[in-house]
């Protein structure tokens, strides 16, 4: 499904490059993949980070599995073949986004290491975080939020990941959340550090305080009498 | 301790080396002097020096906010016999600030060595252009090299213990634990598996200064209990720890001159005793580190600037509303980010004013050039003669242009003007105040020409300089001589 089908190409690069949009933007190009078992939270945890970013005043899109599977992947099941045409795919879209300088969550289960693996392979140095959603199974299951899980259990899903198919959990993942243990707000805030700590969000990487610790620390100045 | 081992083995070899050429001997005896007597003089002093070069340590402890004046009446009281006692074997000398004269920016001047514009802390709160905003800077935004940097690098072990401006943590050669600018212990440890040793004892970063306000006996409280528990922890770290720079932050003697300084001075029945008894405790800490410490450290105090008591608060953002320089663009603003594009100046806290000038500001309408001058000096003819109108008291000492102060890449960012006020008058930032100046719960103010320098075992000549002359006086006494230097702008009190 993957060769290259078309020949007499070129690829045609203009004088505006990816600096130069990242420059406009105030930010750098990232794709922030999120993978996880179903319900461990990817979705969850990628519209709080979209929205916290958001606030802050950065350009944010979250690719997210169930949609891309609505329009440019509706022709794509679950077999171990379509589900890496599926991330080939939303690798390749997660790849232009972040060259048009777009802070890019994905959030799709992944479950093979090569499959992720590859789409790193896309990118530049650093333009690529992924983010391990940890969450036992049990729980996950506990979850359900789409009431897949028992479905699964029922045989009415074939090939679902964590029951009857495999999921292959990252190596050395930049970023690794533990949704059982962390609260939501905790989750995205390790996410939203690490993207200050790499200088990928620019306008407020001085910044030491989330909006709660500023409360805190304007009251102490306040009573002091310093602010 | 690491490399110094190899250093002062390498050193010595050199001299070997030197002193094993036999023709060097024939020179000596010609010269009718025992060369073996030369070369063991001469392998002393080298010696002498590189061994203290390996191991002069520093201790400093930092009594925020405690002043010259106030210590020289303690001790002349004989309530502060530890203190007076150290007078005898070392230095004890009145010393400048910064200006504005803020802890967060003189502390960053001593850890520094530079001005505001070079290292960029320039307040506690500062402001940020494109898109307007105000900010609370922290040590993200100190610029240049701090000495606990400096001194990790060069493989020298330090400890930092609640020194301003220190959060978020810097990963040192050794610890620090954070300022008052932390607002979570668990953020504010480096390296981090310290934390659940502070948590245990009950470490606090900062008493609550609301107390200080409503609850006085429950501030007192908190003042001791927090006090007793960062000498604690830094008692720990001192038997624990191999190290060669150890800093040492008091911030309690900063909390109490805020909410009791008046009390003192004017002798309150209860508080004053209060304020004594902890500066007492304050004085055995100075006895109990002279002690501990031995004569093989080198051991200095200081403060950060002095106090005295407020007479009033001054908003200068009124005086400029209503002198027509600022407006705002509603009827409610949150703060001065909410100015008109009209208008002409605003200020910070304490005392720093801003032009609003076009192209640097995000709506400026005072144009570059003529303009800018003139507008800087009209307001500084007009506010020199400020007065308190309840007492007619004059109210600013002194207005400093932003050229008279500062040099440095952060220039651009520093106020135009910087109004410095007579003792009595707190500058504030706050705007929509009814009135120019208003008496409140604060009862202490900074003072700029006020802190202290106590050094044990030298002997330093009188003479004026500033918090900005510690880093290279350091640099002197741990004869470690620093790249940085040549970016300094104070000198050494020692040379």
């Amino acid at each position: 499904m993957t060769e290259q089908k078309a020949t007499n190409i070129t690829w045609h690069g203009g004088s505006i490059n990816q600096e130069h949009r990242e420059q406009l933007l105030g930010q750098k190009g990232v794709t922030v993949w999120f993978t996880g078992l179903s319900g461990s939270g990817k979705s969850t945890v990628a519209r709080e980070v979209e929205k916290k970013l958001f606030q802050l005043g950065h350009l944010v899109y979250v690719l997210d599995g169930d949609n891309i599977r609505h329009g440019l992947n509706k022709n794509l099941g679950f077999s171990p073949e379509d589900r890496e045409e599926n991330i080939r795919r939303i690798g390749e879209v997660a790849h232009l986004f972040t060259d048009a300088g777009v802070i890019t969550l994905t959030a799709f289960i992944s479950p093979y290491r090569k499959d992720r693996d590859k789409v790193r392979g896309l990118m530049k140095e650093g333009q690529f975080v992924e983010v391990f959603v940890d969450c036992a199974l049990e729980e996950c299951e506990k979850r359900d939020p789409k009431g897949l899980f028992k479905k699964a259990r029922a045989g009415e899903i074939k090939e679902f990941t964590g029951i009857s198919a495999p999921y292959e959990e990252p190596e050395n993942p930049e970023i690794k959340l533990d949704t059982k243990q962390q609260t939501l707000e905790e989750s995205a805030g390790a996410v939203i550090e690490f993207l200050k700590e790499k200088g990928i969000i620019k306008t407020n990487s001085q910044d030491a305080y989330s909006d709660d610790e500023k409360e805190i620390i304007n009251k102490r100045l306040s009573d002091l009498g310093y602010v | 301790m690491r490399s110094k081992g190899f250093v002062r083995f390498s050193n010595e070899a050199l001299m070997s080396d030197l002193f094993a050429r036999p023709d060097k001997t024939l020179c000596f005896a010609a010269a009718g002097v025992s060369y073996r007597k030369v070369r063991k003089h001469i392998m002393g002093i080298l010696k002498k020096i590189i061994t203290s070069n390996n191991k002069k340590r520093l201790f400093v402890l930092g009594l925020d906010g405690t002043p010259f004046t106030f210590l020289q009446k303690q001790m002349e009281e004989g309530k502060m016999p530890h203190f007076q006692r150290m007078l005898e074997k070392g230095s004890f000398l009145r010393m400048n600030s910064v200006i504005p004269c803020i802890s967060s920016v003189a502390w960053t001047s001593f850890l520094t060595g530079v001005n505001l514009a070079k290292h960029n802390l320039q307040g506690f709160v500062d402001r940020k252009l494109n898109p307007f905003r105000v900010y609370i800077p922290t040590a993200r935004n100190i610029a240049v090299p701090t000495i606990s940097e400096i001194l990790s690098e060069a493989g020298k072990r330090v400890v930092s213990i609640n020194v301003p401006v220190s959060y978020p943590p810097k990963e040192v050669n050794g610890i620090q634990i954070s300022c008052f600018l932390a607002t979570d212990l668990a953020k504010a440890v480096y390296p981090k598996h310290y934390y659940s040793y502070l948590k245990e004892i009950g470490y606090r970063i900062d008493v609550d200064a609301w107390q200080g306000r409503k609850e006085k006996e429950k501030f007192l409280k908190d003042i001791h209990y927090t006090y007793d528990k960062r000498l604690e922890a830094a008692y720990y770290l001192m038997g624990r720890e191999d190290w060669d720079y150890f800093q040492l932050h008091i911030m309690e003697t900063d909390r109490i001159n805020h909410f009791l300084w008046e009390q003192w001075e004017s002798g309150h029945e209860t508080y004053a005793a209060e304020f004594d008894k902890f500066y007492n405790k304050v004085d055995q800490l100075v006895g109990d580190l002279d002690a501990r410490l031995g004569n093989d450290v080198e051991f200095m105090i200081l403060s950060d600037h002095g106090f005295c008591s407020i007479k009033k608060e001054v908003y200068l953002n009124q005086w400029l509303e209503k002198n027509g320089y600022l407006k705002y663009k509603t009827d409610a603003p949150k703060s001065v980010t909410d100015m008109h594009p009209q208008s002409k100046a605003y200020s910070l806290i304490p005392g720093r004013i801003f032009i609003n000038l076009k192209g640097r500001e995000d709506e400026g309408s005072v144009a570059p050039g003529n303009e800018y001058e003139s507008l800087r000096q009209e307001l500084m003819e007009k506010i020199i003669h400020i007065t308190d109108p309840d007492t007619g008291e004059k109210i600013v000492k002194k207005i400093y242009k932003r050229e008279d102060l500062y040099s440095g890449p952060f220039y651009d960012d520093s106020p135009d003007l910087v109004v410095v006020p007579n003792d009595g008058f707190d500058l504030k930032g706050n705007i929509k105040q009814p009135n120019l100046t208003y008496k409140g719960e604060l009862v202490g103010m900074h003072t700029d020409d006020d802190a202290f320098f106590y050094l044990r075992n030298y002997d330093i000549e009188p003479q004026e300089f500033g918090i900005i002359d510690m880093l290279p006086t350091i640099a002197e006494l741990m004869e470690f001589p620093m790249k940085e230097a040549e970016n300094f702008d104070g000198s050494s009190v020692l040379s």
